[in-house]
């Protein structure tokens, strides 16, 4: 036994050295990057509260960065799983590091973005989802209203009982702004239609999610669902699978083609990869900061996603002719 | 209000109780047979996250969920085998070894699951075990669906409940196994071995929260992600507590916080208007206004939380 415990504890500490090494190694580059800054690869790095292997936000986010970091020639490193108190300490430590650009997906990380942001002003940030605006920090911010709608025209011209449904992780305004335009769309293409509404509190409890799906589809008879909390809409689509003739839609990605359980019916996708690109053109040329960049149908960073076989041709073209309209801005006065 | 309030509602409302109520009764049960042998293991929701990644990633290659339940049982034992040297040979605090779970268990599954499945953009999907309704009884109106249709797991959990009783009170391995926790000085000069007895607990508490576990990654639903576990074995922690370290108490403990959350769930989807947080506390509240009630006189186990050492006089 102690043997055995010797082992692990010897492993323990090259594992430390072997980390240490590393971490030493990019800071060394990072020095020896800025003195030549003609050759100078660039580094962007994100933080993430959940997981990339999350299978919905987290997942969606990384791979935009990782893609947009091929085509820009970006250097890509993450730290997922973090706790909220840990959000500043990553972001800074990333920022000593010598990273050109942090990435943080998501309003909760607007506070500790800040509060690093003037202590290093020659680091860029790009904050999704945000709405500050500083000399080193531009948020992205893919037009959730824009979503709601896109969604919420689809769930009213596809429910066949007039009931349709919607998930929050939790109430943040990006998600609030989307339950609010998913009901006035659905109820513009049907006036019938009634919204039921529920918070998981959490973006990675999926049981919880089955769970209000399931209540959902019992004492409402919903029958088209759309869910703004990651993980937690992977439950909710196991229990529309267990129900006939129950839909769900699905963002931010476009999920229909991986889908096994066959109850998406289309999906709302934002381009997240897109927006990053531009910052990182801004990075490049030196004209970063004091703006936002939005994403909506107009410049491709929101998008109807593919249909699955489930949705008929006309609901197709009609849904896409609203799509245009929301485009043009004509679809919902607000 | 009045349309909610029918035959339907109750028993899908008594349904999802029944299901929320599983994985914290295993887990809560777990966590009894450690706190009787005297070990409070706090590293319940570590032990869980890593079942629940072992028995989804076991069910997944074999396509057998019943596979995916024994690893489970299997990884959850080998990790609280850490805490058991730790707190048991070494006898090193236990609170902080079931933090370290906490903080270890949880990371190696997240660890292990992005190596094997990379990042994608939607869950990896596994095999779900089927209901397995008990012949006759699952027939009764109402209760039947309710009680009697449900994976094995499930049975298993409720029938732990008797059988610990029974075990605990009735056998005498059972009071050898309570004596052990509450005092261990006296038990090892009555020839019970006290070493061996605390590590049977801690092979009952890994194996059980270990299928509690994977029991939500097999049976619940049939994905796994991080954070699949969402405190469960810290709710699973108090209701041991206030189910009085009887596994009677844990039962009911269990099942109130199921009902209480299942019951919320529902009524954020009745009334949209009322702000979820305010609705989502009740779980919380019944389970704090319980523990104000009934948790006032000290009734664990007398040594608790001790190490014990044994050439110690």
């Amino acid at each position: 036994m102690k043997k055995l415990l010797s082992i692990f504890l010897t492993m323990c500490t090259l594992l430390a050295l072997l980390t240490g090494c590393g971490a030493s190694k990019t800071a060394e580059t990072s020095t020896k990057d800025s003195k030549d800054s003609k050759n100078k690869t660039y580094k962007v790095a994100m933080i993430s509260d959940t997981t990339i292997s999350d299978g919905g936000w987290g997942a969606a986010c990384y791979n935009a960065m990782v893609t947009a970091a091929k085509e820009k020639g970006f250097e890509t490193q993450y730290t997922d799983g973090l706790k909220t108190a840990d959000f500043a300490q990553s972001i800074r430590s990333y920022a000593d590091l010598g990273y050109d650009l942090i990435f943080a997906p998501g309003n909760q990380y607007s506070d500790a973005v800040k509060e690093v942001a003037k202590d290093y002003p020659d680091v860029h940030f790009a904050l999704l989802n945000g709405t500050i605006e500083t000399k080193n920090i531009v948020s992205l911010l893919p037009d959730a209203k824009q979503i709601g709608q896109m969604a919420g025209a689809l769930a009213g011209l596809m429910s066949k009982t007039n009931n349709i449904g919607f998930i929050g992780g939790m109430e943040l305004d990006t998600t609030k702004d989307k339950l609010a335009n998913y009901e006035a769309a659905a109820k513009a293409v049907n006036p019938n239609i009634q919204v039921a509404s529920a918070y998981a509190g959490s973006f990675s409890d999926t049981a919880k999610g089955m769970e209000i799906a399931n209540s959902m589809i019992t004492s409402k008879n919903v029958d088209v669902m759309f869910g703004d909390a990651s993980a937690v809409d992977s439950g909710a689509r196991q229990a529309l699978a267990s129900h006939a003739n129950a839909f769900d839609i699905g963002q931010p990605g476009d999920l229909v083609k991986d889908d096994k359980t066959g109850v998406i019916i289309g999906s709302v996708v934002t381009d997240n990869a897109t927006m990053i690109k531009l910052c990182m053109d801004d990075v490049i040329n030196g004209k970063f900061g004091n703006k936002t960049i939005y994403g909506n149908i107009e410049n491709g960073g929101v998008s109807a996603g593919t249909f699955s076989d489930k949705v008929p041709e006309d609901i197709k073209t009609k849904y896409l002719e609203i799509v245009d309209k929301i485009k043009a801005g004509t679809f919902i006065q607000k | 209000m009045g349309d909610i309030l029918n035959a339907g509602f109750i028993q899908e409302l008594l349904l999802s109780t029944v299901r929320m109520a599983t994985p914290i009764l295993i887990v809560s049960l777990a966590e009894l047979y450690s706190e009787r042998a005297g070990l409070v293991n706090i590293g319940l929701d570590g032990i869980m996250a890593l079942g629940a990644l072992v028995g989804f990633l076991v069910g997944y290659t074999t396509g057998n969920p019943y596979m995916g339940i024994l690893a489970g049982a299997v990884a959850g034992v080998f990790v609280n085998m850490i805490y058991a040297f730790c707190v048991i040979n070494l006898c090193a605090e236990q609170i902080v070894y079931g933090m370290a779970i906490n903080i270890f268990a949880p990371a190696v599954a997240s660890f292990i699951y992005k190596i094997y499945f990379g990042v994608n953009s939607s869950l990896i999907q596994g095999p779900l075990m089927e209901a397995l309704p008990i012949p006759l009884l699952s027939s009764i109106p109402i209760l039947g669906s309710v009680l009697f249709n449900h994976t094995p797991i499930v049975y298993f959990t409720y029938l732990m409940v008797p059988v610990t009783a029974i075990f605990l009170n009735r056998t005498k391995a059972g009071l050898n196994f309570k004596a052990v926790g509450e005092f261990p000085k006296a038990a090892e000069s009555l020839g019970i071995h006290v070493i061996r007895q605390k590590y049977i607990a801690c092979i009952i508490c890994g194996a059980l929260a270990g299928i509690g576990g994977a029991y939500l990654t097999t049976c619940y639903i049939n994905t796994y992600s991080d954070g699949v576990v969402s405190g469960r074995g810290f709710i699973a922690l108090s209701a041991v507590i206030f189910g009085r370290w009887m596994p009677g108490g844990v039962l009911i403990a269990a099942l109130l916080f199921g009902f209480a959350d299942a019951l919320q769930l529902r009524m954020q989807v009745a009334s949209s208007d009322t702000p979820y947080q305010l609705l989502a506390m009740i779980p919380y509240l019944c389970t704090l206004f319980a523990l104000a009630f009934f948790g006032i006189k000290k009734a664990g186990p007398k040594a608790n939380g001790k190490p014990y050492l044994r050439e110690e006089r």
